[in-house]
């Protein structure tokens, strides 16, 4: 793992000691307990990727389901769970968490030139939430009671007159328990990415991957403490008796779908922006140029996230609101072609005015804009209010947030995955199988998601259960379910690829694509220390400054900012990089994975409705808290 | 190496903040930062968060009340105005040590911290105190479930006390801390705490204000 040939014995020295200082414990017990964000991000992935074959499994069943007319493959009860579950799994436990968890811990400190997260600790409770989180949640589906009322959750159906079980009760808890740490990651990304760059990273030297980040993660920030205070009363009427949705008792059913749509617009742009953060990484690399209206790309993705704060009430335009709000979030959401279609210029500018290699990671986002620009199409569409008023809850709604969700939002996931696959194994994958899986998942999920659009438009429901022969509605549905299976073929050759180029490919050195970023200044993998020296950033390409890289290699020789004296990592000042600070940061620490395990009893008796003991396993937390702040960083 | 520059300073001018374990060496190294800490960053982010979920509330509050005919529901009393208003003015008035607190720990004042610190607690429980009192003596009048506005009424009262007793918590666990002497770490908590402070005194003004508005 260490650096290839250090240029002097003391340096040789150095390098040494920093591994010695960084180095995690070996086995289960390093796992449980490690602070470094690439292992927590590697954990995220293979979470994740759990995650995701659940809700992949739950989708081939719905749309096994409706092959055909009048399939009895599960019954309705279930089929409601599923399509729930789906849902929620995929957006909660599937993209943000790849996206962010994953993506995002492994990449933002090797981009910024720094040795780890702001606050590393965190960083691993916020995985270990996440984990119980997602048990949480699916301990409700195997025991058959998992929650069904649809992941927006529409009160008065998910109130208890009408949804008596346990079933909803989990929705609500678990979607907080989620809310916790995914505010905890997105923290941790705001406060890392302002204050832990490498010294002379000002702003505007920032790659755009970390303004997408930053913007993904002020939308989360902002966005989920709604949703959880809509879930909170939610509870509260479910299980106190109060009547904040109960018109029976001067409460409102229209109360529900405001405050979660004031979380579910700017979710959608959080699922999104990481991957157009993601894309300008990638065109770069496969352009060999500079990406076309650098401060104009990194403005609009900040602008998609916060535009999307203003838009809420158009998921809303069939529940009879006064006109003049209709126009007001019809004219809010128009603005979002803005920002939108400035990436979509920058990112095409960049790839015909450069030298385009259509490696792998390109053609996955070529793919993207493609399903991007589709996708944005028939979202403006909606914008025609009585447009939306017709096509609300139907399969066109569907065809719209999958081309915009699986298309643009997992094709970068898809195509980063192949993208840094060299960095983080130190091996390539191979080209033509991933190229062919490209074109697999390319075909599959437009033949999946296309004809939705016309069944949609002929009047299929959304959520539907089966439906009877003779609609016109049979052979879109048989193609569609045909194309699930082809992108399922599609994703296992793509991890299939990924696999076999682990065990058996060629190494891939450090910098296989002669990519921009600091990423590929290091080692791969990197090592625990990310770099032996703090690297100098005077560009946003600071991997193509040879000068600044020779200068690195000149400073481990001399000792100069390799910080060999501690367990340490710099902080600069938000704005300009400046030079503020050497701090002593926290190692690896059981504290984490003991807060998760407390917190997870909290939940599972407040599930249970006993809410003495969920008190008393409260004070647990709190011991688990002091026990964390025990020990300083002078005490280490 | 003494001559190097990096993010704009010389080298030999960036303080390992961390190391200091003693006042003076505290508060040099802290005048030698750029910035708050990251520990205060941390507070902004969890304020920020919490901020939020009050605006909800908030907002819960007023979609509630104009969207309903009367308010309060069901011919019940309006809050009362003047004692809710002067305690609100105590707590607000914390503000005040709290930020001394924070001066004096970052400027190696290890007595006049703990001083600060205690005056802040004393009054936080004394208004805590009293609310959890007259919180079970309200309920005793009308409970939570009668209809939507005892629901927002008491779960935005409720939400509010919590976060004062977190501060509390926070206030006792940074005087266990200080009781073992000044460190660069208890100065930054003392900073952040403040912060956090200041944060849960405008929001209980926000909720008192809006609980009050059902006189008008």
């Amino acid at each position: 793992m260490a650096v290839a040939t250090p240029p002097t014995p003391t340096a040789g020295e150095r390098v040494d000691r920093l591994e010695l200082m960084w180095q995690s414990r070996p086995g289960v017990l390093g796992w449980l307990t490690t602070t470094d964000h690439k292992k927590i991000g590697l954990l995220y992935f293979w979470a994740t990727l759990v995650f995701f074959a659940a809700g992949g499994v739950e989708a081939l069943l719905i749309r096994t389901q409706l092959s055909q007319p009048n399939e009895k493959l599960v019954s309705p009860n279930t089929y409601d769970q599923l399509f729930t579950m789906h849902g929620i799994t995929m957006i909660f436990f599937f993209i943000i968490p790849m996206s962010t968890g994953a993506f995002g811990n492994y990449l933002i400190p090797l981009m910024i030139g720094a040795r780890d997260m702001a606050f590393p600790r965190m960083n691993a409770l916020s995985f270990w939430l996440f984990a119980a989180s997602g048990i949480f949640i699916y301990t409700s589906l195997f025991l058959g009671i998992a929650p069904n009322a649809g992941w927006f959750n529409y009160v008065p159906l998910a109130n208890r007159q009408f949804d008596t079980g346990r079933n909803i009760d989990f929705y609500s808890l678990g979607i907080i328990f989620n809310s916790i740490s995914s505010t905890l990651t997105a923290g941790q990304f705001i406060v890392t990415i302002f204050k832990s760059r490498a010294p002379g990273m000002s702003l505007n030297r920032m790659p755009l991957f970390c303004f997408a980040y930053l913007a993904a993660s002020l939308g989360l920030l902002f966005a989920l403490p709604v949703l959880s205070a809509d879930t909170i009363l939610l509870f509260l009427d479910r299980n106190v008796g109060t009547h904040f949705f109960d018109v029976a008792h001067g409460g409102s059913a229209l109360l529900w779908q405001h405050l979660f749509w004031f979380f579910g617009h700017p979710e959608v742009y959080i699922l999104i922006v990481p991957a157009m953060g993601i894309a300008t990484s990638i065109i770069p690399a496969f352009t060999q140029r500079k990406m076309v209206a650098f401060p104009l790309v990194a403005i609009a993705e900040l602008l998609v996230v916060f535009i999307g704060f203003g838009v809420w009430a158009h998921h809303m335009f069939a529940t009879g609101m006064p006109t003049i709000s209709l126009v007001f979030f019809a004219a809010a959401t128009a603005m979002v072609v803005i920002p939108s279609t400035i990436q979509v210029f920058a990112w095409c500018w960049s790839m015909v005015t450069g030298t385009a290699r259509f490696r792998t990671p390109l053609l996955f986002i070529a793919g993207f804009i493609f399903m991007f620009v589709t996708g944005g199409l028939t979202g403006i569409m909606f914008l025609a209010i009585p447009f939306d008023q017709q096509v609300t809850d139907t399969y066109f709604v569907i065809a719209h947030f999958h081309y915009i969700i699986f298309g643009a939002a997992v094709f970068p996931l898809f195509g980063g995955m192949y993208y840094w696959f060299p960095k983080v194994t130190g091996k390539l994958y191979y080209e033509l199988p991933g190229q062919i899986s490209f074109w697999i998942l390319f075909v599959g999920t437009n033949l999946l998601f296309f004809p939705m659009h016309i069944v949609g438009l002929l009047g299929m429901p959304r959520r539907v259960y089966t439906y009877s022969d003779g609609l016109g509605w049979t052979a879109y549905n048989l193609a569609e379910t045909i194309g699930g299976y082809v992108t399922l073929v599609g994703i296992l050759l793509l991890l299939g690829n990924l696999a076999a180029s682990y065990f058996r490919g060629a190494p891939a050195g450090p910098d296989p694509w002669h990519g921009p970023t600091l990423e590929w200044a290091t080692s791969s993998p990197p090592p625990d220390y990310d770099f032996p020296v703090i690297p100098k950033v005077t560009s946003a390409y600071p991997n193509w400054d040879p000068a600044d890289r020779q200068e690195d290699r000149r400073k481990l020789a001399e000792g100069v900012l390799v910080l060999d004296e501690g367990h340490e990592q710099v902080a600069t000042s938000p704005v300009d990089g400046l030079f503020a600070e050497i701090v002593e940061m926290p190692h690896e620490s059981p504290w984490p994975i003991i807060l998760a395990l407390t917190v997870s009893l909290v939940f599972t008796m407040l599930v249970l409705q006993k809410f003495g003991v969920a008190a008393v396993m409260a004070v647990l937390c709190v011991l688990a808290l002091l026990g964390w702040h025990s020990k300083e960083p002078q005490e280490s | 190496m003494t001559d190097y520059v990096a993010g704009g300073r010389r080298l030999d001018e960036v303080p390992r903040t961390t190391e200091a374990a003693e006042a003076l060496a505290v508060s040099r190294a802290l005048r030698a930062r750029l910035g708050p800490p990251a520990a205060c960053w941390g507070m902004l982010i969890l304020i920020a968060s919490e901020g939020m979920l009050f605006a909800a509330f908030i907002a819960t509050y007023y979609y509630l009340r104009f969207t309903s005919p009367e308010w309060p529901q069901d011919g019940l009393p309006a809050p009362k105005v003047l004692v809710p208003l002067i305690l609100v003015g105590c707590l607000i008035a914390t503000s005040v040590p709290m930020q001394l607190a924070s001066r004096a720990a970052r400027g190696g004042r290890l007595v006049a911290t703990r001083l600060f610190l205690l005056a802040a607690l004393v009054v936080q429980s004394g208004y805590f105190a009293y609310e959890v009192h007259d919180f079970q003596d309200q309920l005793r009048k009308f409970d939570i479930g009668r209809n939507a506005y005892s629901s927002i009424y008491y779960t935005l009262l409720g939400a509010d006390h919590a976060h004062v007793a977190l501060g509390i918590l926070f206030n006792l666990w940074l005087l266990g801390k200080l009781a073992r002497g000044l460190t660069t770490y208890r100065a930054n908590a003392t900073q952040a705490i403040a912060w956090y402070w200041h944060a849960v005194n405008l929001i209980t003004l926000a909720v008192i204000g809006t609980l009050l508005s059902a006189n008008v």
